[in-house]
């Protein structure tokens, strides 16, 4: 029995190569891009994990400031070490430095040598030989290799570390041996750090280790109520957590992408087994009546899928891992996301993940096959001996009217299904109802397809167009699998253009809005230095007009990503010349503290226009008046702006961090030349808003450079089920095409008809995959890009880009009905005719 | 080897039963000729016996413990043809991706002959049909009568009780036909099966044991 079920699959692969092939190679490319996004986050989640263990160390709870302004006070950190429970508090400075030369700024640690020892053993550091007696760390810094490397330095050597105006010049003392290879770390003494760079009498966190026989969780409840206002305390698994969370919904996105890429693979062998069982329902046939037993003729076709899902899925691992390699290489590990900025990670494949990918390449194959096999297991044998294929074994008279009353419940539930909120953070829901309106699409394929070609079969027509019509109005299940495949393609393709058409104009909008001065200064993370900051002021400065905006984070939700803080110099009566706000503006009263939030504030923290809160700034817990909701799609987990004279009131500190100039007369070039100076010294960058703007574009059209690979993918695959079924229905249909060739007609009307039916089928498809991706479109702009990202923007339908489209696929559609008529004119007319099968 | 009692059957939708109360036995190394007019039901009678159609009455005893395939379910009719039942067709029924040899090795496959026994089975049968030597030919570049013979030996190489044939010289120019004709009636006896051969030729029910006439009355 099983060499005969062997015997079957090897045929199948004989006889039908290309179609075969073309299912494994789909599966695999399925399989492939899981995989590779899956390895890929995997090894970028590990790697930032690592990264973070070197400098957070193995604390059971850490206690933070919950604004990026606040410390917390050493005397709170003297009062938790006298609790019994707490057997280690170690103390943290965790600042932003410059070096000489360098572009970007640098980590520096201040760590107390003791207590680092039981807490955080790998920022221990290993001391040149010539260290001096004096202190264990002594008024030395620290670097890891990675960073010596980079700034060309060796222990001994010189340097200055600049923060703002304050600024340490030191020695290089030695190398930090626990780090990782791509760490960029620096690391002294707590005390030189706090004299240096400050906070006095502050820390930045403590990071507690309490006695095992303690509950972490336990002692985080009593000790939270007890805290002074602006301090919070996490566990330090929460950091992983917040990782995790960030590049989410990002990762899920892309699964659903390969989830779709596997979806169209198991549409092809959908589409090859169907035809496969098709044209050998005789053979099948004839194998029952020689006493194969029914189920085998079910698990035949199941077999032959497997056939082609595992060697499919076994290669689609293959292609992933190499996917995979060459994107992190390429794009480093965030996929052109912008989470992680870390060096390309290791990958590092294990066996559950692999074998999962490998079980969801063959259930896709299986699910592809599931259909023909029943139909297969439910042929008649006699009668399919006799005339061969029945379509619609042992139903009796149609079943059209169960349709409307499909539609009557489906497009209804995906209306309700995008009126659902996101089910933990992820829009279940949407994916749930792009589903269903690909189901209601697919299945109104037969219908509309029997309506308009019936009533054109009415009209005299010249006899290849009546042949073709005819046979596309009798064939409803061929010209359904035909045309599913490229409903379900273009859909997906179409929704896809649109939604990177919509987001795209959107952004270039809010670009306009957001970037209103000609010129940008940026520190990127360390504040701007004085002397800079009172030159422009000066009279003699090139500039018409100066705004500063200070950066800084806030903590709301320990486990979630922390909030932009921005300190801007905005006018409080008229923020909307800055912010591109979305709703209403709301007046605060004169002596209120306004803040103006982000979408993605809003649906987090579920903060209102209009409505006061308390929130953890600047070490109190404030009052503030939520003034509006601005849109931005920079900064996904949520950001707050707060005017500069409400921020001082508060006490807070301004030190701003970025410049927007608008130069005097227009000059730019003037202002550049006056800029130089300060830019060389300090490693600062000016971009122009065009820049800024260009730049902005090409990150965005870099994230979704992997959609187009798809979407051309999507509707290869497409064209491809068209040209398989075609061809296939040519070959069922060759008794009837020989017995009208020997009615007279010639073999160039043979495949006349042959490609015009193709075209109307691609025709029908195209009409409703066009239909279908307008309704995903505004799903995937509507609902899944808000509740995923918090991203909102208005349905833009780039219709040239869309005609295009059609025009192409129509014209592949051509080709491939032209390679099922080729086969058409082929046929052997005589033999067909003389063999009764 | 057969024995059918009191079967009956009619298609749903048809106004009357295509038969009813029907009978007949074929016994071991007997063949037994069916005629009958176009559309009289003996494609379907054959149909019922192989467990191809379902009976609406009446049993039909097969093989050397008189299984009832009546009473069966769809696998186990599956089975019992694989056991028991070779057939031949008008239209050969080849499968053209397997080879000759191939082809021929099906029923052995369905009916769990040991493996150690089928290429010397295959081989004498191929040879004793006139077909040696064409075991790793492919059914396309076969000749009609070639393709029968290949059939035949299908029919008979798991050494059924029952030959079931359905004009199984429809297809064949009078010279074949009678070649094929030899050779079905020829291995049939050689291994003391039973036969049922539908046929609308005089001179081939002239060669077998007995002549039953089908009517829309009945069995004469
Ligand atoms: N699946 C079916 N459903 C309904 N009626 C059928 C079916 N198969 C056959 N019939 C009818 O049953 C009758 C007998 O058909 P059958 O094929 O048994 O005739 P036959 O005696 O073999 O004829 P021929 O000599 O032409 O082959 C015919 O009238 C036919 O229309
Ligand atoms: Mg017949």
């Amino acid at each position: 029995m099983r060499r005969l079920a062997w015997w079957l699959i090897a045929a199948q692969f004989r006889t039908r190569r290309t179609a075969t092939l073309l299912s494994l190679l789909a599966i695999a490319l399925g399989v492939a891009l899981g995989y590779a996004i899956h390895l890929i986050n995997d090894a970028a989640l590990a790697d930032f994990a690592r990264a973070m263990n070197t400098v957070q160390g193995d604390p059971d709870v850490v206690l933070a400031a919950s604004d990026s302004a606040g410390s917390v006070p050493l005397g709170v950190l003297d009062e938790l070490a006298r609790d019994p429970a707490v057997e280690v508090v170690a103390a943290v400075i965790d600042t932003r430095v410059r070096v000489d030369g360098t572009a970007t700024p640098l980590r520096l640690l201040g760590i107390d040598a003791f207590s680092a020892a039981a807490v955080m053993p790998r920022l221990l550091p290993r001391p040149a030989d010539d260290s001096p007696a004096g202190g264990i760390l002594g008024g030395r810094v620290y670097a890891s290799p990675a960073l010596l490397e980079q700034l060309g330095l060796r222990a001994g050597d010189a340097l200055t570390l600049r923060r703002g105006d304050r600024h340490w010049p030191t020695v290089v003392g030695g190398e930090l041996p626990g780090t990782g290879a791509g760490d960029r770390l620096l690391v002294a003494d707590i005390a030189w750090v706090q004299a240096h760079f400050g906070p006095n009498g502050a820390v930045s966190e403590g990071r507690i280790r309490l006695t095992p026989e303690t509950d972490p969780a336990r002692w985080q409840a009593d000790h939270r109520p007890r805290l002074p206002v602006g301090l919070l305390l996490r566990a330090a698994d929460d950091e992983g957590r917040r990782v995790a969370n960030l590049s989410r919904a990002y990762r899920v996105n892309l699964n659903v992408l390969a989830l779709v890429a596997l979806l169209t693979g198991a549409f092809l062998v959908f589409a090859t087994q169907l035809t496969a069982v098709a044209q050998r329902s005789t053979q099948f046939a004839l194998l029952g009546v020689l006493g194969l037993a029914p189920r085998m003729r079910l698990l035949q076709v199941l077999l032959e899928a497997l056939a082609i899902g595992l060697p499919g899925a076994l290669l689609g691992l293959g292609i992933g891992y190499a996917l995979a390699l060459a994107f992190t290489q390429i794009l480093g590990g965030d996929l052109g996301g912008g989470f992680f900025s870390t060096s390309s990670p290791l990958l590092v494949p294990r066996a559950a993940p692999a074998l999962g990918f490998l079980g969801l390449g063959c259930a896709a194959s299986l699910g592809g096959a599931l259909y023909p096999a029943w139909l297969n297991r439910r042929q008649p044998l006699a009668q399919a001996l006799k005339t061969g294929f029945a379509q619609n074994p042992g139903a009796h008279g149609h079943r059209f009217w169960r349709l409307p009353l499909l539609f009557a419940l489906l497009v209804p539930a995906a209306f309700g299904l995008t009126r659902l909120p996101a089910i933990s953070g992820l829009p279940l829901a949407g994916y749930a109802a792009i589903a269903v309106v690909l189901i209601v699409g697919v299945a109104a394929a037969p219908w509309l397809t029997r309506t308009v070609f019936g009533l054109l079969s009415r009209r005299s027509l010249s006899p290849p167009l009546q042949v073709a019509v005819q046979n596309v109005a009798q064939a409803p299940l061929m010209a359904q699998v035909a045309a599913s495949g490229l409903i379900v393609s273009f859909a997906l393709t179409a929704s896809m253009v649109i939604m990177v058409a919509s987001f795209r104009s959107a952004v270039d909008q809010w670009l306009d809005h957001v970037l209103p001065a000609p010129l940008y200064l940026r520190s990127k993370g360390t504040p701007l230095p004085q002397a800079l900051l009172d030159a422009v002021d000066r009279a003699d400065a090139p500039f018409a007009r100066v705004e500063r905006t200070a950066h800084g984070s806030l903590t709301l939700d320990a486990q979630r990503p922390a909030l932009a803080l921005i300190v801007r110099e905005i006018d409080r009566r008229d923020p909307g010349t800055r912010l591109p706000f979305t709703g209403p503006l709301f007046d605060a009263a004169p002596g209120e503290v306004v803040i103006w939030i982000s979408e993605a504030v809003e649906e987090i923290y579920r903060l209102r226009p209009g409505e006061r809160r308390r929130l953890p700034l600047l070490g109190g817990d404030i009052e503030v008046f939520v003034g509006g909701v601005w849109r931005d799609y920079a900064r996904q987990f949520g950001a707050v702006v707060i005017a500069r004279e409400d921020y001082t009131r508060l006490g807070g500190d301004f030190a701003p961090t970025d410049l927007a100039l608008w130069p005097r007369s227009g000059d730019e070039a003037e202002a550049l030349r006056w800029l130089a100076p300060f830019t060389a010294a300090q490693g600062l960058e000016v971009s122009t808003n065009g820049e800024l703007r260009a730049l902005s574009l090409s990150i965005f059209d870099r994230s979704f450079a992997v959609t187009h690979a798809l979407e051309a993918a999507a509707m290869l695959i497409g064209l491809f089920g068209l040209a398989v079924t075609l061809a296939a229905s040519v070959w069922l249909r060759a008794r009837e095409l020989a017995t009208l060739g020997a009615l007279g007609f010639d073999r160039r009307m043979l495949g006349r008809a042959v490609m015009l039916e193709g075209l109307l089928i691609a025709a029908i498809g195209l009409l409703i995959g066009l239909a279908c991706g307008l309704a995903i479109g505004a799903i995937l702009t509507q609902v899944v890009n808000p509740q995923a990202f918090h991203w909102r923007m208005p349905l833009d339908v780039p219709v040239l880009a869309l005609l295009a489209g059609v025009a192409l696929t129509l014209a592949a559609a051509l080709l491939a009905s032209r390679h099922a008529a080729r086969q058409a004119t082929r046929l052997p007319l005589a033999q067909v005719l003389a063999s009764a099968q | 080897m057969l024995s059918v009692v009191d079967l009956s059957k009619r298609y749903a939708g048809a106004s009357r039963a295509l038969f009813s109360g029907l009978g007949l036995a074929v016994a071991a190394g007997e063949i037994v000729a069916l005629i009958g007019e176009s559309g009289v039901g003996k494609s379907t009678l054959l149909n019922c016996i192989a467990g191809l159609e379902t009976a609406d009455r009446g049993s039909i005893c097969i093989g050397p413990r008189a299984t009832d395939v009546v009473r069966l379910d769809e696998a186990a009719r599956a089975a019992l043809r694989a056991q028991h039942i070779g057939f031949v067709f008008q239209a050969f029924h080849v499968l053209p991706t397997l080879s000759v040899e191939q082809n021929v090795a099906v029923p052995l496959l369905l009916s769990r002959v040991p493996r150690s026994e089928h290429a010397r089975r295959i081989g004498t049968l191929l040879e004793r049909v006139g077909l040696g030597g064409f075991e790793r030919r492919w059914p396309a570049s076969l000749s009609g009568g070639e393709l029968q013979r290949v059939a035949i030996a299908r029919a008979l190489v798991h050494r059924p009780a029952l030959i079931l044939a359905d004009e199984p010289t429809g297809n064949l120019d009078p010279r074949t036909a009678g070649e094929i004709l030899d050779l079905l009636l020829e291995r049939t006896r050689d291994q003391g099966a039973g036969a049922l051969i539908v046929t609308h030729s005089q001179h081939v029910a002239e060669r077998c044991d007995r002549t039953l006439l089908l009517t829309a009355e009945g069995l004469r």
